[in-house]
């Protein structure tokens, strides 16, 4: 395990790397510039902006700066926001995206496998029919849709939620259920799917045939199984969720992480754009890891190593 | 049951993990919310105006932040010698009084014994002298330096090729601060109310680079003082008790959201969580109707550049074919539906001469539509140049919904009047920023807002090589005319100057006009006393709500 742990970790490192090169490149490539401004400046102005965030020097050059600072854990400031560092923004901003991600991940894990068990059980049946109708919905309206009408409805014409905003705990409400929508589609027809195809197994009709009821069937035997596809995806999700999701945070007004992969790249603003694409990569890197070993807890027959620990 | 519970922990696990790092913020942001609830509770009867500033400022440093996300909020913390009255007139602000010497040239400002910092301190002629020099130091790299090239040797200093000691902001005492221009300019008290020219606390910008990044650090003079502001999420202005004229400041407060989406922003306005708002594109129509949404004027022209160096547009009447087939009535009717006022001239309304008359209409409709004269125009310009056909005509604008209706209307309006099929090319803003620089782009979108109360501002990006110039075009006579006027002390002979240049731009037609812009918003019934200017920004001090 300890080995295993180890090539990993290195991998890792050599495949951020990578991620950190072909970005930094290919973002000196996209034409314009952080300090382009629609408004009028002077030459002279123009001269000294570029000499204050080293922009005057060969691009060869400000990688090696950047990479320099980057092995410190330091992501450079701002260019376009200058009252706050790369990493104040990813400090401040990660934390309130995780939140939103992990309360919306909560509820879609939860209601998804939930719904997809039930689906499976009552397969044909009502239930079946309701549970994948709000799977479908889920699926193809898309969350800022949903947003709008949780907006429109139950803040603007019910007056029950705040509209906007990460105030307090009655304005977090909105956008995790906006958020959480689309993923507890995908969880509840993967759910379903691989539910109705375990209950079909040899080992199921025997728990059966002893006489074991219907909820332990599914809690003790089929679940397990059943849920590993989940877990699969759940990794990506996770990252995707928790490092923020610009939409929904654009139309409720969070401070999260998300607004800044748009804006960044919008405003050619080079160290916001390195370090958001640093910071996810990392985070994806570790997810999809952490998934593997989920793997090897939840199915023995995936040997994640040798022999050996 | 083991296995069962290790399976129930693996599926957790990644959660587990990801709990560690939320559960501390989330503590953290509870207890933060509970503070806010309580303070929501004893403001009771406070006056707290409630207002969204869209985005986080780029900096509340005076010099760096040169855009409105910064300024319309720094404007109401800082306050410069001069402050805008409610008719955009520059009054006494910081300075009680000034003279000016007999040739013009020479400012010496008497700074108010009353005018303190919101740490106590005075303000003081030498935090002026500082501020100034900082915001022309090339280490500053303030994007507004060029705004200090008035002051005589700021430029040199700017462009490295002079010092800050021969830069001629001096203070004389403590309370005296003496400013010598490069020409003289009646304009120079409005434009020093501009934020670039707001004085610093000299000891607390010398003592941490980075004071104007959070509330704790900042020190203002204005008639707010910064309380609290949590980057990207909201900030918090108190009444400042230090600031001079404190007993004509009404609010107790703002409170600024930063809400970037413009239809969760009217939700909040409705709502009443916001006092103030944009008004989203879809609604204008109805807003307009319902006598909701209000009108300001701001300076600035949405315009057309021609690319003088690129065929068909070296030659003069074809260009001038091209700006009489567009009829910019039609197009702030039926497109924009914003009330904007259709611009057929460069310099916008709101510039009072000597005599009293407001530039634009005594200079009067330079362009104005005329399909019959445009038909005409086109075939004699094709003559001259020998063409059989047009050269193919590419019209670019940097994408977004309101340029792509404006341009797909002036393609129609090229197609029926000239018979021109015009191709459209929409690019991203900041391609588009470089292209149009570059000088690669034959005929695009383009837009100035003035920084400045002058319509020199306007006329001065036309001069040769000039960084807003941006289509080729150089005329020696214009250029002479603007030099003269900068150096024009009778104010009767510039105006006059400045007219005959626009008149030539006209004549040459590199460029042409769209709309003048204006500043459309939703307020609050109980809102009143807020300040909009043509040129400048968000004013508060006189705000109140009943």
């Amino acid at each position: 395990m300890g080995k295993y742990i180890v090539s990993r970790f290195v991998g890792a490192l050599i495949t951020l790397w990578i991620i950190v090169t072909l970005t930094f490149f290919l973002m000196h490539l996209i034409p314009g510039s952080p300090l382009n401004n629609e408004r009028n400046t002077s030459e002279a102005v123009q001269r000294n902006l570029e000499a204050h965030y080293h922009l005057d020097k060969p691009v060869v050059v400000q990688y090696g700066i950047y990479l320099k600072s980057l092995l410190q854990l330091d992501f450079g400031p701002s260019i376009k926001q200058s009252s706050q560092s790369v990493n104040d923004m990813l400090g401040q901003g990660f934390p309130i995206s995780a939140e939103l991600g992990f309360y919306s991940l909560l509820i879609a894990v939860m209601s998804g496998i939930v719904l997809g068990i039930l689906a499976a059980l009552k397969h044909n049946h009502m239930i079946d029919y309701l549970a994948m109708t709000i799977a479908v919905i889920g699926i193809s309206v898309p969350n800022f849709i949903m947003a709008t009408l949780l907006i429109q409805q139950i803040a603007v014409n019910m007056e029950l939620l705040p509209v906007a905003t990460w105030a307090s705990p009655a304005h977090m409400i909105l956008p995790t259920v906006a958020l959480a929508t689309g993923p507890m589609a995908i969880i509840a027809r993967l759910t379903r799917s691989s539910m109705l195809e375990v209950l079909n197994q040899d080992y199921i009709l025997t728990a059966r045939a002893k006489g074991i009821s219907t909820f332990n069937i599914v809690m003790k035997h089929a679940l397990r199984n059943a849920v590993l596809p989940v877990v699969t995806i759940l990794g990506t999700l996770v990252a995707g969720v928790l490092t923020g999701s610009f939409v929904i945070e654009k139309i409720f007004a969070i401070p999260g992480m998300g607004q800044y992969f748009v804006k960044g790249i919008n405003n050619r603003d080079y160290p916001v754009i390195m370090g958001t694409t640093v910071f996810y990569s990392a985070f994806l890197i570790l997810m999809l890891f952490l998934v593997d070993i989920a793997y090897g807890i939840l199915d023995p027959r995936i040997k994640l190593h040798k022999r050996g620990d | 049951m083991r296995k069962l519970t290790a399976a129930l922990l693996s599926v957790l696990l990644v959660f587990a993990l990801v709990g560690c790092t939320t559960s501390q913020s989330s503590s953290e942001n509870n207890s933060g919310s509970a503070d806010s609830d309580n303070k929501k509770e004893e403001k009771g009867g406070e006056k707290i105006l409630l207002l969204n500033n869209g985005n986080e400022p780029t900096s509340f440093d005076p010099p760096i932040g040169f855009d409105s996300v910064s300024w319309n909020a720094l404007n109401n913390l800082m306050e410069g010698l001069t402050r805008l009255d409610k008719d955009d007139q520059p009054q006494a602000a910081t300075a009680e009084d000034w003279k000016v010497s007999d040739d013009g040239k020479t400012y010496t400002f008497t700074i108010r014994e009353n005018a303190k910092w919101s740490n106590g301190d005075p303000v003081t002629a030498e935090d002026f002298e500082y501020a100034l020099k900082r915001l022309a130091d090339p280490n500053t790299a303030s994007p507004a330096a060029f705004l200090a090239n008035f002051i005589e040797g700021a430029k040199e200093f700017n462009e490295g090729t002079g010092s800050a000691d021969d830069m001629k902001v001096k203070a004389v005492d403590e309370k005296t601060l003496e400013v010598t221009l490069v020409a003289p300019q009646n304009y120079f008290l409005s434009v020093i109310s501009n934020p670039a020219f707001f004085p610093v606390h000299k000891a607390t910008v010398e003592e941490n680079k980075d004071w104007a990044t959070e509330a704790d650090t900042f020190v203002g003079n204005g008639p707010f003082k910064l309380t609290k502001w949590e980057h990207s999420s909201e900030f918090e202005f108190k009444k400042n008790e230090n600031y001079w004229d404190a007993e004509n400041v009404k609010l107790d407060g703002v409170h600024w959201a930063m809400i970037d989406d413009t239809n969760t922003e009217y939700q909040m306005f409705k709502t009443g969580e916001l006092h103030q708002s944009d008004v989203p594109a879809d609604l204008s129509e109805q807003l307009f109707e319902e006598g909701k949404a209000q009108v300001e004027d701001q300076s600035g022209t949405y315009f057309y550049r021609f690319n003088v160096n690129m065929e068909p547009f070296q030659n003069e009447n074809i260009r001038k074919a091209f700006a009489l087939s567009v009829d910019q009535q039609k197009i702030v009717d039926f497109v924009t539906k914003n009330k904007e006022k259709a611009a057929h001239a460069f310099v916008g309304p709101g510039f009072k001469d000597p005599a009293g008359g407001d530039f634009r209409d005594v200079g009067g409709e330079l362009v104005s539509p005329d399909a019959a004269k445009a038909k005409e125009l086109l075939e004699k310009g094709m003559k001259e140049e020998g063409y059989d056909t047009l050269p193919k005509v590419t019209m670019t604008y940097n994408t977004s919904d309101t340029h792509k209706q404006i341009a797909e209307t002036m393609q129609q309006m090229f197609k029926e009047t000239l018979g021109v099929d015009v191709e459209l090319a929409n690019m991203e803003w900041n391609v588009f920023s470089d292209e149009q620089k570059a000088g690669k782009l034959q005929f695009s979108r383009s837009s100035f807002l003035a920084d400045y109360a002058d319509p020199i501002n306007f006329m001065e990006n036309f001069q040769t090589g000039h960084s807003m110039n941006r289509t080729g075009w150089s005329n020696a006579e214009f250029d002479k005319l603007i030099q003269d006027a900068k150096a024009e002390s009778n104010e009767e002979k510039r105006f006059e100057m400045l007219h005959q240049a626009e008149e030539i731009l006209f004549e040459e037609m590199p460029i042409f006009p769209i709309h003048y812009y204006n500043q459309v918003y939703l307020e609050a019934d109980n809102v009143e006393g807020i300040v909009r200017h043509p040129v400048g920004y968000l004013e508060l001090k006189w705000a109140d709500l009943k």
